[in-house]
C-alpha cells in the first residue's frame, strides 16, 4: 500500500473524503436495494450469521446490565418511601434507555464486528474487485442484504433485550429487594407506553442499519495487510458507537418533543 | 463391511468440543498468569516499550488519529451518554413535578452508572481493539517468533507492557470521562431552561466523592479484564489477514461481556444492599 506523507492537507483531506466516500456507498446502496434479483439466500445467512454472533453476547449483557441498573434505582425508590413506583422506573430504565444500550453495544461490538472482518478478508483476497471483474455488483450482492440482515436482527435483539430486562428485574425486585410484586406489575405501564416501545423499535431498526453501513464500507474498503484488516475492524467498533449514540440522544430528544405525553 | 462405526461419532465430537474449549480456557488462563507475572519484568527491563505502548494508546493509531485519539472518542461517548441522562432524567422527573432533582440525578447515575460503563465500552472498542489489531499483525507476520528468536521474552514486552499501558492510560481517560459527563447533563438540563443554581445546589448536595474513587477502581479493573483479553486474542490470531481482522471482532466481544460482567459485580458487591446511600436521612 501507498503511504501518504502527513501533510496538512491530507490530515484534512483524509476524513472528509472518507465520510464522502462512505456516504456516496450508503446511497449506492440505497439505489440498489429496490434492484432485482434480491439476494434472498445471502440475506437469510447473513441474518442468521449475525443472530449467532449477537445472541450470547446480549444475554450476558442484558442481565447484569438490567440488574444493576434496577437495583441502584430500587435502593433509590426505597430511601424516598415508593417501592411500589419500582416497576415504573424499571419500564423507564429498560424500555427506553437499557434496550437501545444494550442493542448498541451489542450491534457494534459484535455484529459490526464480525460482518466487517469478514468483508475486510474478502476485500483482502481481492474477491471484491474478482466479483466487479465478473460484473456483479457488490454492492448489491454483499451490501444491501447485510444492511437489511443487520436492521432485522437489531429490532429482535431489542425485543429480546427488552424483554429478558423486563423479566429479570422483576425477579431481582420481588426476591431480591422485596417489591410486592402487584405494585411492581402495576406501575410498569404508568410512564410507559406504545409510543416509548415505537420510539424503542424505531431506534433499534436505525442502529442497526447504521452499523451494517459502517461495517461495510469499512470491510469493503480494507487494504494494506493483516494490520490493515485489523485497523478496519477496529475503527468500525469506534466509529459504530459514536455515530449510535448520536442517534440514540437524537432519537431520544425528537420522540420527547413530537409525540404528545 | 469395512466402513468404520459412525456410533461412536455422537458421543465423542460433543466430547471432543467439550474437551477443546475446555483446554483453550486453560491456556487462557495460564496466559493471563504470565502476562501479570511480567508486569514487573516489563517495568524494569523494557520502560521504552512501555513508553510507547502508552503514547499509542492515548492518542491512537492509523485513522483514529486524525480525529483525535482515544481521548476525543470517549469524551465523546460520555458526553452523548450524560446528554442521555439529562435528557431521559429531565423528562421522566417533569412528569411526576421534579424536574429539579436532575442535579442529583446526574451525580448518581452518571458516577455510579453512566461514566464507568461507558469508559469501559469506550476502552474495549479503542485501546482493547487496537491491541488486538497490532499484535495480531505481528503474530501473523511471525514477529512475534522473531521476538522469542532474538532472546526478548515477548509475552512481558508485548502483553504485559500492553496491560500496564492500559492501567496508566485508563486514569486521565476516566477524569475526561466523568468531566464530560457532568458536563453534558448540565449543559442539557440548562437548555431544557433549568436554573444553574438549582441544577448545582442538587448536584453539590448529593453527589459523594467517595462514589467517584469507586468507580475508578472498577473503571480501572475493566480495563486490566480488558487489555488481558485482548492481548490473549492478539498474541494468538492465526489465519492470515482475515484472521487478525476475527480475532478483533472474537475479543471485543468477549471483552466487552467479560469487562461489563466485572464492572456490574463490582458495583453490587461496593454498594451492597443499602446502596451507601443518604436521601431522607
Amino acid at each position: 500500500m501507498r503511504v501518504p506523507t502527513i501533510t496538512a492537507s491530507w490530515v484534512i483531506v483524509k476524513p472528509v473524503r472518507g465520510v464522502g466516500e462512505f456516504f456516496a456507498m450508503s446511497l449506492d446502496a440505497l439505489a440498489a436495494l429496490p434492484k432485482r434479483p434480491f439476494a434472498v439466500r445471502e440475506f437469510l445467512l447473513q441474518s442468521w450469521f449475525v443472530a449467532r454472533v449477537s445472541l450470547f453476547p446480549t444475554m450476558m449483557l442484558a442481565i447484569p446490565f438490567t440488574t444493576v441498573v434496577v437495583f441502584l434505582l430500587n435502593v433509590l425508590l426505597r430511601e424516598i418511601g415508593a417501592a411500589d413506583l419500582s416497576g415504573n422506573a424499571t419500564a423507564i430504565a429498560t424500555v427506553n434507555q437499557i434496550g437501545p444500550v444494550v442493542t448498541v453495544v451489542v450491534v457494534a461490538g459484535a455484529a459490526a464486528t464480525a460482518m466487517c472482518a469478514d468483508l475486510g478478508a474478502r476485500a483482502i483476497r481481492e474477491e471484491i474487485d474478482a466479483m466487479r471483474v465478473l460484473g456483479i455488483n457488490p454492492i448489491q450482492r454483499l451490501v444491501v442484504p447485510r444492511v437489511l440482515a443487520a436492521t432485522l436482527i437489531a429490532l429482535t435483539l431489542n425485543a429480546l433485550v427488552t424483554l429478558v430486562g423486563l423479566v429479570g428485574s422483576f425477579i431481582f425486585s420481588v426476591y431480591v429487594q422485596d417489591v410486592t410484586p402487584g405494585a411492581f406489575a402495576a406501575s410498569l405501564t404508568l410512564q410507559v407506553g406504545t409510543t416509548d416501545v415505537v420510539t424503542s423499535m424505531v431506534k433499534a431498526a436505525l442502529f442497526g442499519m447504521t452499523a451494517g453501513l459502517i461495517a461495510c464500507y469499512k470491510g469493503i474498503s480494507a487494504g494494506g495487510g493483516p494490520q490493515g484488516v485489523g485497523n478496519a475492524v477496529n475503527e468500525t467498533v469506534v466509529y459504530t458507537f459514536m455515530a449510535l449514540f448520536v442517534v440514540n440522544v437524537l432519537v431520544t430528544v425528537i420522540s420527547q418533543k413530537v409525540v404528545p405525553k | 463391511m469395512s466402513s468404520p462405526s459412525t456410533l461412536g461419532d455422537r458421543w465423542t465430537r460433543p466430547a471432543r468440543a467439550f474437551v477443546d474449549g475446555w483446554n483453550r480456557l486453560g491456556r487462557q488462563a495460564e496466559f493471563f498468569a504470565a502476562t501479570l507475572r511480567s508486569t514487573r519484568d516489563a517495568v524494569i527491563n523494557y520502560p521504552s516499550e512501555l513508553i510507547r505502548a502508552i503514547a499509542q494508546m492515548s492518542l491512537g493509531v492509523g485513522a483514529l488519529l486524525l480525529i483525535g485519539g482515544t481521548v476525543v472518542i470517549v469524551g465523546f461517548l460520555t458526553l452523548m451518554s450524560g446528554a442521555t441522562v439529562a435528557v431521559q432524567g429531565y423528562d421522566s422527573l417533569r412528569q411526576i413535578g421534579v424536574e429539579a432533582l436532575t442535579g442529583f440525578t446526574s451525580a448518581y447515575v452518571n458516577t455510579r452508572i453512566g461514566a464507568p460503563l461507558i469508559a469501559t465500552v469506550g476502552l474495549a472498542a479503542t485501546i482493547g481493539a487496537g491491541a488486538t489489531a497490532q499484535l495480531g499483525a505481528m503474530k501473523i507476520h511471525e514477529e512475534i517468533d522473531a521476538l522469542e528468536v532474538m532472546g526478548v521474552r515477548s509475552v512481558a514486552y508485548l502483553a504485559s507492557s500492553r496491560v500496564v499501558a492500559g492501567l496508566i492510560v485508563v486514569i486521565p481517560l476516566f477524569c475526561v470521562a466523568n468531566m464530560t459527563s457532568y458536563w453534558a447533563t448540565r449543559f442539557v438540563t440548562q437548555m431544557y431552561g433549568q436554573s444553574v443554581g438549582v441544577y448545582d445546589h442538587y448536584f453539590n448536595t448529593f453527589f459523594y466523592p467517595t462514589d467517584l474513587l469507586w468507580s475508578f477502581l472498577i473503571v480501572i479493573a475493566s480495563a486490566i479484564v480488558i487489555m488481558l483479553i485482548h492481548t490473549y486474542y492478539g498474541y494468538n490470531a492465526s489465519g492470515g489477514p482475515a484472521g487478525v481482522g476475527e480475532a478483533v471482532g472474537r475479543a471485543v466481544r468477549a471483552s466487552l461481556v467479560f469487562a461489563v460482567f466485572v464492572n456490574l459485580m463490582m458495583t453490587l458487591a461496593i454498594y451492597g444492599p443499602t446502596g451507601n446511600f443518604h436521601l431522607s436521612g
